[in-house]
């Protein structure tokens, strides 16, 4: 215990010291000292500081206005020249944030195309009626290995499209009275290939009445898929999740429990940052980008909802999500 | 099935292997699929073939689904259903679409051919 504190506490000293180490900044904005922000506040600071002692050096010494007044021009001038500079740097770092989403815009919206063009077409050969070309059992293995990495590059795409939507507030939510239980047994269905492939058992235990909630059931499906696709891909082989659904006062509750890798503690609090992905979940699923948890609680909060959870390594995770109930 | 037979459905898409698939689809169920490669296009087999519903996409050369839109609902054929296929799931695009006098919105990604299926069906009773 002794032993894991102090590594804490140097890991934490570590960071306080990093927080001041302004070129690695710079280099994670991909900006030139004298375009950071982070370098130029603190040239602004050590400015004010010599601006105050100085000013004080000559009001004691020089009893001449004019001396004061020109001294004290000069140093608001000097000033608001580091601070202009300031602001350049962070009107650039601002602008290369909104390339950045533009770029991911596009790039989304330019794969949606040929994405959808390779499910259809492939719905299609599936569907083939002329009994003379039907495929064989191999080939229609393949063609299901298609449509699994399809499908998972069509998710990719659309949560990446999802996120830049919800950042700029364009994302469109249609909200109506539905029940969970729906949704939440159709993403277990959808999710058959990698529960089957991990031989993972999901078990779904409802309670009896239980209310509607105000939800938009594509966007509600969205952070279930997230939330219960984790649990299952997060699962030691042959392991368990449990989804639960039940009232909890004025509110439904939604429980996914599982028995996997879980969270360390000292990364629980990035756990719903775009794109972080836990350091020892990496190791075990190297495709995914990190978005799932983001969402998931961006979508939540256009619903009045939470999300919150409990995670031990080694021991799995719990997902909690509440909802308000609507009064029946 | 007989009475699908007699339907003909116009599908405003730019990308041919997209547009394939639809027309196969369509073509498969007893619809009569015509095919239009751009906004123009559309129009005029709009005016020629009087379809009974149109399946069209936003982004489009020459005239784009919003102007298609906009000339359909201007004109006779005015009472079309028109929906809407696109990736454009934004809400400003959405919206638009629904001034206009859109039917119904669906996104390609989201959207197999049976749920399209299923969207004409519905819209041609």
């Amino acid at each position: 215990m002794k032993v894991s504190l102090t590594f804490k506490n140097r890991a934490l000293f570590w960071k306080f010291l990093d927080e001041f180490n302004f070129i690695s900044s710079c280099k994670k904005y991909n900006l030139g000292l004298w375009q950071c922000p982070n370098f130029l506040f603190l040239i602004m600071t050590i400015i004010t500081v010599i601006a105050m002692l100085t000013t004080n050096y000559i009001a004691q010494f020089y009893n001449d206005e004019a001396v004061t007044i020109f001294s004290v021009s000069g140093i608001t001038v000097l000033i608001m020249t580091v601070g202009s500079f300031v602001i350049r740097g962070v009107e650039k770092i601002a602008e290369a944030n909104i390339i950045k989403t533009e770029f991911i815009s596009i790039i989304s919206h330019q794969l949606c195309s040929p994405l959808s063009a390779i499910k259809w077409n492939l719905e299609i050969i599936e569907t083939e009626r002329d009994g003379e070309k039907r495929l064989s059992e191999k080939q229609l293995l393949f063609l299901g290995n298609i449509k699994k990495s399809n499908e998972k590059m069509l998710k990719l795409v659309n949560d990446l499209l999802e996120v830049v939507r919800i950042d700029q507030g364009r994302s469109v939510f249609v909200k109506e009275n539905a029940y969970l239980e729906p949704i939440a047994r159709e993403v277990v269905a959808e999710l058959e290939y990698i529960r089957s492939f991990k031989n993972v058992k999901v078990d779904i235990e409802v309670e009896k009445d239980l209310p509607k909630v105000c939800i938009d059931s594509k966007k509600m499906k969205m952070a279930m898929e997230n939330l219960i696709g984790n649990a299952i891909k997060y699962s030691k082989d042959g392991g368990e999740v449990k989804i639960i659904l039940e009232k909890k006062g004025k509110n439904m509750q939604m429980t996914v429990k599982d028995y996997g890798v879980g969270i360390p503690k000292y990364q629980h609090n990035k756990i719903f940052e775009k794109f972080f992905r836990s350091n020892n979940v990496s190791k075990y699923r190297t495709e995914e980008v990190g978005l799932g948890l983001y969402l998931v609680k961006a979508i939540l909060g256009n619903f009045d909802g939470e999300v919150w959870f409990e995670s031990e390594m080694d021991k799995g995770s719990t997902f909690y999500v509440s909802l308000p109930a609507v009064k029946s | 099935m007989d009475d699908q037979v007699k339907k003909k459905i116009l599908v405003v898409e730019d990308d041919r292997s997209l547009q394939n698939a639809i027309v196969e689809m369509l073509t498969n169920e007893n619809y009569q699929a015509i095919s239009a490669l751009d906004g123009e296009e559309g129009l005029e087999k709009l005016k020629t073939e009087k379809p009974d519903l149109i399946l069209l996409d936003i982004i489009l050369p020459k005239k784009d689904g919003y102007e298609v839109l906009e000339e359909i609902k201007k004109g006779e054929q005015k009472n079309v259903p028109v929906l809407i296929l696109t990736n454009l799931e934004e809400v400003e695009n959405v919206q638009k679409a629904l001034d206009l006098g859109a039917t119904t919105f669906m996104v390609k990604s989201d959207f197999s051919l049976k749920d399209i299926l299923g969207k004409i069906k519905e819209n041609l009773k």
